[in-house]
């Protein structure tokens, strides 16, 4: 079984393929163009690289954000698309689950941190069972204020992961029971995708392309796009 | 030949499948216009939202509406431009995506060239050159059809597009959203000579200028509380009208067109088709008056001009993004 996995939903765009063998190839890229521009020829590259063809992959896997609205839309659409042309089914899993995911084995509590500009961010907590992660709270959005606040009212040693929580470092250097992870581990990795996806897909737990949604959670802004002056 | 046409350059998520420009087996268009109905306008995040959860099940149906549920389709076209950047992009990327499967070439297509192409896929044998008035709620546009993607642009709006303006002279109003239709049906019982709205430009050059015509109307209504809302929108009408069909077959004289092609959402407008059919009679001009379906946007057009663009200049590279102002490649 090959899982295509797919990861727009931050300023990283990234792509993985794998299995039962682990990740045969990913590929992953920061950079100012648009997310649209870089992920169709990276999958290309990816899947080549990995000496396997697209009618091979038998699950697209997905991040499903939060994230920037934008972006992580262009790696929805494209997944859904890529499942509905190869007659496949898809695993969408969140952005922050993802994070938390690439640190489980810390014994600590977990804070997945996700930006969400406008001073806020997207979080939720984790802690690590056999084999994984469990999510204990949200996820939610709201100014990284609240997770200093839910991490002091737990009381216990935090990992904080995310660009959320390496944006913010007024708000988290300061407590001593919280560390906050490294640049590396800034971004969801379409290789922990692949991972998690690979562990659902044993159990079948899938979805048709139809089904899958972002994760928003928030409401989109009611700002009516006058879009056309400039465009004629 | 036969090509996937995707559309989300605005508030309709659309696919298509066209055989070699001409036939279409095809055209799905969902209409998102209740989603955005009690904003008063199109609200870009809802629209994207919108198409992403849309896309799959569009371009599904119209695959199997084709008879080609098996996806065999030997090209995929998207237009990547003009419009909304968010609502854009998921089209394209959904269209790549099916390129990449698939292994046949995708092709970029720009939204406004959709439009002319639009009156093809109804008369294919059209004589060139042709004008045409695109006229939407994001373009109004005169442009030159000299040949096959050989454009001219004679003229476009100085500020708002003419559907914009039917928008918010609606809006202003309370005739509801979108702007159009709604002041159109107003219009039927009102007196489009009943109040002498300012015409913009009407003997000076090609460009339009619809943003004074709104600010009258606003002026003249406040003064006049009492006023007729239906002389209002037919005088409202009118004046735009007149502005259109002046330009248009003045253009199509001194270029020597052999048609007059009307494109775009506002072309649907009774009042404008009917005065373009008098103009083109009176001057021995071929009217062209595309079906309403053909005038808004659809995907059998994006489609159709994927065809040519693919013929020309052969398939897009995958790294093609969208581009939310992209113009008309004209010469
Ligand atoms: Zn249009």
């Amino acid at each position: 079984m090959l899982i295509l996995g797919i990861d727009t939903a931050t300023a990283q765009v990234s792509c993985a393929v794998g299995g039962h063998e682990g990740v045969l190839a990913s590929s992953h890229s920061i950079r100012a163009r648009q997310h649209a521009e870089t992920l169709t020829p990276a999958i290309a590259f990816t899947c080549q690289q990995a000496r396997i063809e697209l009618s091979e992959v038998s699950v697209v896997a997905v991040d499903l954000g939060p994230g920037l609205f934008t972006g992580l839309r262009v790696g929805v659409a494209s997944a859904k698309a890529m499942a509905h042309a190869l007659r496949v089914p898809m695993i969408g899993v969140s952005s922050l689950d993802l994070l938390a995911f690439a640190v489980r084995f810390t014994p600590r509590l977990i804070g997945a941190v996700v930006d969400a500009r406008r001073g806020e961010v997207y979080h939720a907590f984790y802690r690590q069972v056999p084999g994984g992660i469990q999510r204990v709270s949200g996820p939610a959005v709201g100014p990284p204020d609240d997770v200093a606040s839910e991490v002091l009212a737990g009381g216990e040693d935090c990992l904080l992961v995310g660009d959320g929580a390496l944006r913010y470092p007024e708000v988290f250097d300061g407590l001593h029971q919280v560390e906050v992870a490294d640049a590396e581990l800034a971004y969801p990795s379409a290789s922990s995708l692949v991972m998690l996806a690979h562990a659902r897909a044993l159990r079948e737990q899938w979805v048709k392309p139809w089904e899958i949604e972002p994760l928003y959670l928030r409401k989109p802004d009611a700002e009516i796009g006058w879009i056309t002056r400039e465009s004629s | 030949m036969r090509i996937l046409g995707i559309e989300t350059s605005c508030d309709e998520t659309a696919a298509a499948v066209v055989a070699d420009a001409r036939e279409v087996l095809s055209s799905v268009v969902s209409s998102q216009v209740d989603l955005h109905a009690r904003y008063g306008g199109v609200v870009p995040e809802v629209a994207s939202r919108a198409h992403v959860e849309l896309l799959t099940p569009v371009v599904a149906q119209a695959l199997v509406e084709a008879g080609l549920d098996d996806g065999h389709v030997d090209a995929v076209g998207a237009t990547v431009g003009p419009g909304l950047i968010g609502a854009l992009l998921v089209g394209v990327s959904a269209a790549k995506a099916l390129a990449l499967v698939w292994d046949v070439p995708f092709v970029a297509v720009n939204h406004l060239e959709a439009h002319l192409y639009a009156a093809f896929l109804e008369e294919p044998e059209l004589e060139l050159p042709l004008v045409v008035l695109m006229v939407s709620g994001g373009h109004t546009l005169l442009v030159l059809m000299e040949g096959h993607g050989r454009y001219r642009l004679l003229g476009s709006t100085l500020d708002d597009a003419a559907g914009e303006a039917f928008d918010k002279v609606a809006r202003f109003l309370g005739l509801g959203y979108p702007g159009g239709p709604a002041i159109d049906a107003e219009a039927m019982a009102g007196d489009p000579t009943a109040i002498a709205f300012p015409r913009a430009m009407l003997d000076d050059g090609y460009d339009f200028s619809f943003s004074g015509l709104k600010t009258s109307v606003v002026n003249h209504v406040r003064k006049n509380p009492q006023v007729s809302t239906a002389d209002v929108s037919a005088s409202f009408q009118q004046a735009v009208v007149d502005v259109l069909v002046t330009k248009a077959r003045r253009a199509a004289a001194e270029y020597g067109a052999r048609g007059l092609v009307l494109a775009g959402g506002v072309a649907a407008n009774s009042q404008l088709r009917e005065s373009m059919l008098d103009a083109c009679m009176a001057d021995g001009i071929h009217p062209l008056l595309p079906s309403r379906s053909m005038c808004t946007d659809n995907a059998a057009m994006v489609a159709a001009a994927a065809w040519w663009r693919l013929s020309q200049d052969g398939p897009s590279p995958l790294d093609t993004g969208a581009q939310a102002n992209l113009r008309l490649p004209v010469l």
